[in-house]
C-alpha cells in the first residue's frame, strides 16, 4: 500500500500550493480583477519564508514573514492597478518580474549565494499527527501526518466558500465583479472591495509560498514558483472561481505532479515527468473550451 | 415649510466654458409629481445630478426640509431620503431580486453572514406595501425590463427614501408598460412620496404630472401646473420657437426589391428559436422601419444580414445576389452598415480618424491601395477622408486625432459618411440617432431621406416610434423572432405599433368590447 | 509621439533615482555604479558591440510580443518559441553541411520555422478548440523548456561534456563577425525594418492593428480575423524563434542549458513598457541591453550584484507604465472637457 499512500501524499503535496494561490485568485476573480500576479506573490512568499525561518529560527516567523512579503507584492498591485489605474495585465507582468528580480537580488545580497539557499538552520513547517486518526489503517496515513499547511489549506477552502457565498462581504465581492457600477450606486466603495480581495489573495499566496520553501523541502531557489502561479490562474479560469471546484482541480494537478514522480521510477526521463502538470493543464483547458464552445449562444 | 426642496441660483459649468446650469431656481413641493422637461442637453439631468450628489455645483444653494444641504455623493442623498432611478438599469443580473434590493444594506448575523430570511421578509414586506408584483427570489436576468425598473425603485424604497428622481424611465418601456408605471408612481405620490420626473416626452408628462418645469439650454424657462398647459406651449418653451409635429416626406414610388429575405430561421445553441421564418423585402427608394421591444430578434436579424451569424435556414439576397453563406467582405460590397454601438462595432475609438474612415474601403475602394492591394496609399486615404468630412459636415481638428476626440454627433456623421460613400444599394441602420443631440438627429434624418431619394434601399431599426413614423414608408414589427406585421406607415399609428410590439398581434376590438 | 518620449525618459530617470536611493541605502556609490554601467556598455567599441549583440534577443522577442499584443493574440510564448527555434537551428547546424553563405540563412530560416511551429501549435489549439492562447502559450513555454532540456541531455547530448549541452554546430553556421561587431545585429535590424514596414504600410498590417484595437469592428469591416490571427501568431513565433537561432549562432554555438535564460520574458516586459510601439520596442530593447551588459562590469567595479539590474528593470517598467497612466488621465480629462463643450454648445 505504500505506493498508494505515497501517491496520495505526493498529490496533496503538489496540490496544496496551487490550491492556496488559486483560492487567492478566486477572490480577485470574483472582484472582477484580472490578476496574474499570483506567481510573483507566491515567489515572494517563498523567499521571505526562508528568511524568517532562518533568522528567527522559527517556522511560525517564516510563515508570518512569507505572508508579509506576499502582502507587499499585493500592495504594489493595489497601488498601481487599483489606485493609479494601470492596466491589470501589465501590472501583473511587471509585478512578477519585479518579484523575480527582487528575490534573486536579495538571495544574493542577504545570503551571499547564487541559485539557491539551503541551510540546516532553516526550520521547516512541521507535520501534524492526529492521535486516534493516525491509527486508522490506510486512511490514517493520509488524514494524519500531513504538513500543517495542508490542513490550513483545507480550512481555507471551507472558509473561502463560506465567505464568498454567505457573507455580506462575499455578496459585495461578487457584485464588484458582476457589475461594479451597480455596486457603487448601492453606496458601496468598490475600490475597497477590490483592495480587500487583493489583500486576501496576498495572504493566501504567501502561505502557498511558505509551503513551497518550508514544507517538504527547506530551501529557496531562484524562480522557485516555477509556473505554479500560472497553473493556479488556469485553475481559477477553468472552474469559473468556485472554491470547491478549485479544490478538485488542484487535487488533479497535484495528482499529475505526484504522477510525474511516480513515472520517474519507470525510467521515463525526468524532463517528461516534469511536463505532466503542464500538459494536464492543456488537456483540462481542452475540455473546458470544448464545453464552452458548445454552450455559447450563436 | 411649503416647499420640500428648493434649489436657488444653481450654476454648473463644465470647464472651460460650457454652462450647463445658468442660475436655475426651482422648488418642489412634497407629495407632488413634478416633471422636468427639455431637449437633450437642456440641463435637466444635470440639475438632478447636482441635487443627488453626482455632480458638484459651482454656485447656488439647495434647501431640503428647511435646511441647506450639499450631498457629496449619492449615498448621502439616499440617507437623507432622496433617491434616483437612472435611465440605465444598474442591477446585478446574476443576483436575485432580494439580493439586489438589500445590496449595500444587508441584514447580518455574526461574522457578517447575511440573514437571508430577514432580508427576504423585509423585501417581501415592501413589495406588498407598494403592490409591486415582484417575486423576491426571481433572478433579475430573467425578468422583464419593466420589472427591473421596479426593482430599482424598490431598492430606494427599502432605504426609506421619500423623494424619487426618475430619469427618462419610459425610454426602456413599451407603450403598454407605461400606464402601469404611471399608476405605481401615482400610488407612491398618494402615499406621500415626491416624484421628480425627467423626460422629453410631452404627452407622458402632461398625463402624469402635477406641475411641469421647462428647461432650455441650462436656463429654467418656467414652471406651470400641468392642467394649465398643452403640448404646443410646452414645445415652444422647450425649443424657443413654434414646432410643427408633422413630417416632410414626399411621395415616392419604390423600385425593385434590393433586400430579399426569405424564410430566415435561426436557432441558437440551445435549440431556442431566435428568428422564425422571416420574410422581408426592401425596395430601392424605400425606407422600411423595424419596430420591436429590444430582445425580440432584432439583434439576431442584424447579425444574420451582416454575416456575424449563420442562419439555420432561409435565404438572404441583396441586389439579386445570394449572400446567405457569404463572408462579411462579400456582403460589404453590397451592404452599408451603421451599427447600434458606435464605439463597439462602428469604430475603433483609439485609432485615428483617417484609419476609421478607411475601414472597408481599404479592401473595396481601389483608390487606396497599390501593388495589387497589398500596400496602402495613406495620402490618398487622407484625401478621401477630407472629402468625407466636407460632404458630411463633420467638424474636427485634425484627421490624425483619435476617433474618440470627436463628439457623439460628429462620430455618427463620420460613420454614416463612410458607409454612404461605399455606394451600396442597401443600407442597414441600427438605432442611428441614439444618444445624439437635436441638431445631429435632424441632420441624420435628412441624410436618411436623401438615401431614399437616391434610390437606395434602407432598413431602419429604431426604438423611437416617432422617428419610424416620420421616416419610414413601411413599418414591420418584430415579436419573439417573428415578423408579426408589415404596415404602410399611413395606415398605422403609435398605439397600434405599441400593441403589436407587446402582444404580437393586432388588437381585437370586438373581443374587448364584448 | 512626444508624450511617449516624455513618459519614457522621465520614467527612466525616476527609476534610476529610485535605484540610486536603494544603492545608497545599502552603502553603494550610485554615481560610480551608473558610471560603470555605462562604461561597460557604451564606453568603447567592444562594450558597444557586446551591448548590441545582447540587444538582439531582447529586441526580437520584444517585437514578437509587441506585434502580437497590438494585433490581438496574447502570445506569451516567446520563451518557448525561442527555445524551439534555437533547437531547430541546432539540429540543422549539427546535421547540415553547407558553405557559410547558404548555411547561415538556412539555419536562420530553420529557427524561424521552429518558432512559428511552436506558436502555430497554440494558434491551432485556439482555432480548432477555442483554447485561450494566453494559457496555452504559457504551458507550451514550460513544455518547451523541459523538452529541450531532454533533447540536449539525451539524443543531442555531447558525450564529452559534463553538463547537458550539444556539440558545437558546424563552423559554417556561426554568425560572421565584422571587426568587433556581430552580424546578428544586422539581421535584427533587417527584421525590424521589415516588420515596421509591414505593420504600417502593408494592408495586412493595417488590418492587424485595427483587429487588435477592436476585433468586432474589424470583422464588420470585412477583415478576416481568423486568417489574420493565425498569420500574426506564426509571424511573431518566427520572430521569437529567430531570436533563439541568432543567440545560438552568435553566442555559444551550441545549445546548452540556460540558453536564453530570461531573454524571452524580458521581451514581454519590453513590449509592455513600450506600449506595443515598434520603435519604442527597439529603443527599450537597447536600453535594457545596456543595463544587462553593463551589469557584470558594474559588479566588478562597485560590487553591486548584477542581479540588481533585474530589480532596476522591473522598477523602470512600473514607473514608466504608471507615469503613462497618469499622463493619460490628464490628457483624457482635457479631451473630455472639450467634448462636453462641443456637445452642449
Amino acid at each position: 500500500m505504500n505506493w498508494f499512500t505515497g501517491l496520495i501524499n505526493g498529490m496533496l503535496q503538489g496540490a496544496t500550493p496551487i490550491l492556496l494561490s488559486a483560492l487567492g485568485g478566486t477572490f480577485t476573480f470574483y472582484a472582477g480583477i484580472f490578476n496574474i500576479a499570483m506567481e510573483g506573490m507566491m515567489l515572494a512568499g517563498a523567499f521571505f519564508a526562508v528568511l524568517g525561518s532562518y533568522y528567527f529560527g522559527s517556522w511560525l516567523m517564516g510563515i508570518l514573514l512569507a505572508i508579509l512579503g506576499s502582502l507587499l507584492m499585493a500592495l504594489v498591485f493595489i497601488v498601481f492597478a487599483v489606485l493609479i489605474g494601470v492596466d491589470e495585465f501589465v501590472t501583473g507582468i511587471a509585478l512578477n518580474l519585479f518579484s523575480l528580480g527582487a528575490t534573486t537580488y536579495m538571495l544574493r545580497q542577504i545570503f551571499n549565494v547564487k541559485g539557491g539557499f539551503s541551510d540546516p538552520g532553516i526550520v521547516s513547517i512541521p507535520r501534524i499527527h492526529i492521535p486516534l486518526i493516525r491509527d486508522i489503517p490506510v486512511l490514517g496515513q493520509i488524514l494524519s501526518g500531513q504538513n500543517l499547511v495542508v490542513y490550513l489549506a483545507v480550512i481555507a477552502t471551507v472558509v473561502s466558500a463560506f465567505v464568498i457565498f454567505r457573507t455580506r462581504f462575499g455578496l459585495r465581492l461578487r457584485a464588484a465583479g458582476y457589475n461594479a457600477a451597480s455596486l457603487s450606486s448601492s453606496g458601496v466603495r468598490t475600490d475597497r472591495v477590490r483592495i480587500y480581495s487583493l489583500l486576501i489573495c496576498g495572504v493566501l499566496c504567501g502561505l502557498a509560498g511558505a509551503f513551497l520553501s518550508l514544507g517538504y523541502v527547506t530551501l529557496f531557489s531562484e524562480n522557485m514558483s516555477a509556473g505554479r502561479g500560472w497553473i493556479s490562474l488556469a485553475a481559477v479560469i477553468l472552474v469559473n472561481g468556485n472554491p470547491w471546484g478549485i479544490a478538485l482541480i488542484s487535487l488533479l494537478f497535484g495528482f499529475t505532479d505526484g504522477l510525474g514522480l511516480l513515472l520517474q521510477s519507470y525510467r521515463i526521463p525526468s524532463q517528461f515527468t516534469s511536463m505532466v502538470p503542464y500538459v494536464a493543464t492543456l488537456i483540462a483547458l481542452f475540455f473546458y473550451s470544448i464545453r464552452a464552445k458548445k454552450r455559447a449562444s450563436v | 415649510m411649503d416647499n420640500l426642496i428648493e434649489m436657488r441660483d444653481i450654476v454648473k459649468v463644465f470647464p472651460p466654458h460650457v454652462v450647463a446650469l445658468d442660475r436655475v431656481t426651482v422648488s418642489f413641493k412634497p407629495g407632488e409629481i413634478h416633471s422636468i422637461v427639455g431637449e437633450n442637453g437642456a440641463g435637466k439631468s444635470t440639475l438632478m445630478k447636482v441635487l443627488y450628489g453626482l455632480e458638484h455645483r459651482d454656485a447656488g444653494e439647495i434647501i431640503y426640509r428647511g435646511q441647506p444641504v450639499a450631498f457629496r455623493n449619492p449615498g448621502e442623498a439616499i440617507e437623507a431620503g432622496i433617491g434616483m432611478v437612472h435611465q440605465e438599469i444598474l442591477l446585478i443580473n446574476e443576483y436575485k431580486v432580494w439580493e439586489n434590493v438589500v445590496l449595500g444594506q444587508e441584514p447580518v448575523n455574526w461574522f457578517g453572514k447575511i440573514d437571508e430570511n430577514r432580508a427576504r421578509q423585509q423585501v417581501q414586506q415592501k413589495i406588498e406595501e407598494f403592490q409591486f408584483n415582484l417575486n423576491p427570489d426571481a433572478v433579475v436576468d430573467e425578468i422583464s425590463i419593466a420589472a427591473r425598473q421596479k426593482v430599482e425603485i424598490l431598492k430606494l424604497l427599502y432605504r426609506n427614501v421619500s423623494v424619487l428622481i426618475m430619469d427618462e424611465p419610459t425610454a426602456v418601456l413599451t407603450p403598454q408598460e407605461i400606464p402601469q408605471l404611471f399608476n405605481e408612481l401615482r400610488r407612491l405620490r398618494d402615499n406621500g412620496h415626491t416624484i421628480l420626473f425627467i423626460s422629453h416626452h410631452l404627452e407622458e408628462v402632461l398625463e402624469l404630472s402635477d406641475r411641469i418645469t421647462v428647461m432650455r439650454r441650462g436656463k429654467l424657462i418656467d414652471t406651470v401646473p400641468a392642467a394649465e398647459t398643452n403640448k404646443a406651449e410646452l414645445a415652444r418653451m422647450m425649443v424657443g420657437r413654434d414646432v410643427l409635429f408633422t413630417s416632410h416626406r414626399e411621395e415616392r414610388k419604390a423600385g425593385e426589391p434590393v433586400l430579399d429575405i426569405r424564410g430566415l430561421t435561426l436557432a441558437d445553441a440551445n435549440q431556442q428559436p431566435r428568428l422564425q421564418d422571416i420574410e422581408l423585402q426592401v425596395r430601392s427608394g424605400e425606407i422600411v422601419g423595424v419596430a420591436g421591444v429590444e430582445g425580440n430578434g432584432q439583434f439576431e436579424l442584424v447579425n444574420t444580414i451582416m454575416g456575424l451569424t449563420r442562419p439555420t435556414s432561409g435565404q438572404i439576397l441583396v441586389a439579386g445576389e445570394d449572400l446567405t453563406g457569404a463572408d462579411i467582405l462579400t456582403r460589404r460590397r453590397k451592404i452599408a452598415f451603421v451599427p447600434q454601438d458606435r464605439g463597439r462595432m462602428g469604430a475603433s475609438v483609439s485609432a485615428s480618424i483617417t484609419e476609421n474612415a478607411m475601414m472597408t474601403h481599404h479592401r473595396l475602394n481601389g483608390r487606396f491601395t497599390e501593388w495589387k492591394g497589398l500596400l496602402l496609399n495613406f495620402r490618398k486615404a487622407r484625401q478621401y477622408t477630407d472629402e468625407l468630412v466636407e460632404r458630411f459636415s463633420v467638424s474636427l481638428g485634425s484627421q490624425a486625432q483619435p476617433f474618440k476626440s470627436l463628439s457623439g454627433g460628429n462620430q455618427q456623421k463620420l460613420i454614416l459618411g463612410r458607409e454612404l460613400m461605399l455606394d451600396s444599394p442597401f443600407v442597414l441602420l441600427d438605432q442611428p440617432t441614439r444618444g445624439l443631440d437635436v441638431g445631429s438627429i435632424e441632420y441624420v434624418h435628412s441624410q436618411i431621406l436623401k438615401m431614399r431619394e437616391n434610390g437606395r434601399a434602407v432598413l431602419l431599426f429604431s426604438a423611437d416610434l416617432e422617428e419610424l413614423l416620420r421616416l419610414a414608408d413601411r413599418i414591420v414589427v418584430m415579436f419573439r423572432g417573428r415578423m408579426v406585421a408589415d404596415l404602410p406607415v399611413e395606415t398605422t399609428n403609435v398605439e397600434e405599433i405599441g400593441y403589436l410590439m407587446l402582444e404580437g398581434k393586432h388588437r381585437n376590438y370586438e373581443q374587448e368590447a364584448s | 509621439m512626444s508624450k511617449k518620449l516624455l513618459s519614457g525618459l522621465s520614467g527612466i530617470l525616476v527609476a534610476l533615482i529610485i535605484g540610486a536611493i536603494v544603492m545608497l541605502g545599502q552603502g553603494y556609490n550610485p554615481i560610480a555604479t551608473y558610471g560603470a554601467l555605462f562604461k561597460y556598455s557604451w564606453g568603447g567599441l567592444y562594450p558597444l558591440a557586446t551591448m548590441l549583440k545582447n540587444s538582439v534577443p531582447l529586441v526580437l522577442t520584444g517585437l514578437s510580443a509587441s506585434v502580437a499584443f497590438a494585433s490581438g493574440p496574447v502570445n506569451l510564448g516567446q520563451p518557448g518559441q525561442f527555445l524551439i527555434g534555437a533547437l531547430f537551428a541546432t539540429v540543422g547546424g549539427l546535421y547540415l553541411d553547407l558553405p557559410p553563405v547558404l548555411m547561415v540563412p538556412a539555419l536562420l530560416l530553420l529557427s524561424m520555422l521552429g518558432g512559428a511551429l511552436w506558436s502555430g501549435v497554440a494558434a491551432l489549439l485556439r482555432r480548432l478548440f477555442n483554447m485561450d492562447e494566453f494559457i496555452t502559450t504559457l504551458m507550451l513555454n514550460m513544455i518547451a523548456d523541459f523538452f529541450t532540456y531532454w533533447a540536449i541531455s539525451y539524443p543531442l547530448f555531447d558525450r564529452t561534456a559534463f553538463s547537458p549541452m550539444t556539440p558545437a554546430i558546424n563552423r559554417a553556421g556561426w554568425m560572421p563577425v565584422i571587426g568587433q561587431f556581430n552580424t546578428s545585429v544586422l539581421v535584427m535590424v533587417i527584421a525590424f525594418v521589415v516588420i515596421l514596414f509591414v505593420f504600417n504600410r502593408w494592408t495586412a498590417g493595417y488590418e492587424w492593428r485595427l483587429t487588435g484595437q477592436n476585433s468586432i469592428f474589424a470583422r464588420i469591416g470585412g477583415i478576416d480575423i481568423n486568417k489574420n490571427y493565425v498569420t500574426v501568431m506564426l509571424v511573431t513565433g518566427a520572430l521569437a524563434g529567430l531570436a533563439g537561432g541568432l543567440v545560438l549562432m552568435a553566442g555559444p554555438h551550441r545549445f546548452l542549458k540556460g540558453l536564453g535564460a530570461n531573454y524571452a520574458w524580458d521581451g514581454v516586459m519590453i513590449a509592455v513598457v513600450a506600449n506595443n510601439g515598434l520603435i519604442a520596442t527597439l529603443l527599450y530593447g537597447l536600453f535594457f541591453s545596456t543595463l544587462q551588459t553593463g551589469a557584470l562590469g558594474m559588479e566588478l567595479i562597485t560590487a553591486v550584484p548584477s542581479e540588481f539590474i533585474q530589480v532596476l528593470q522591473a522598477v523602470t517598467v512600473l514607473v514608466i507604465v504608471a507615469g503613462r497612466e497618469t499622463i493619460d488621465i490628464i490628457v483624457d480629462r482635457s479631451v473630455r472637457r472639450r467634448k462636453v463643450r462641443e456637445r452642449t454648445a
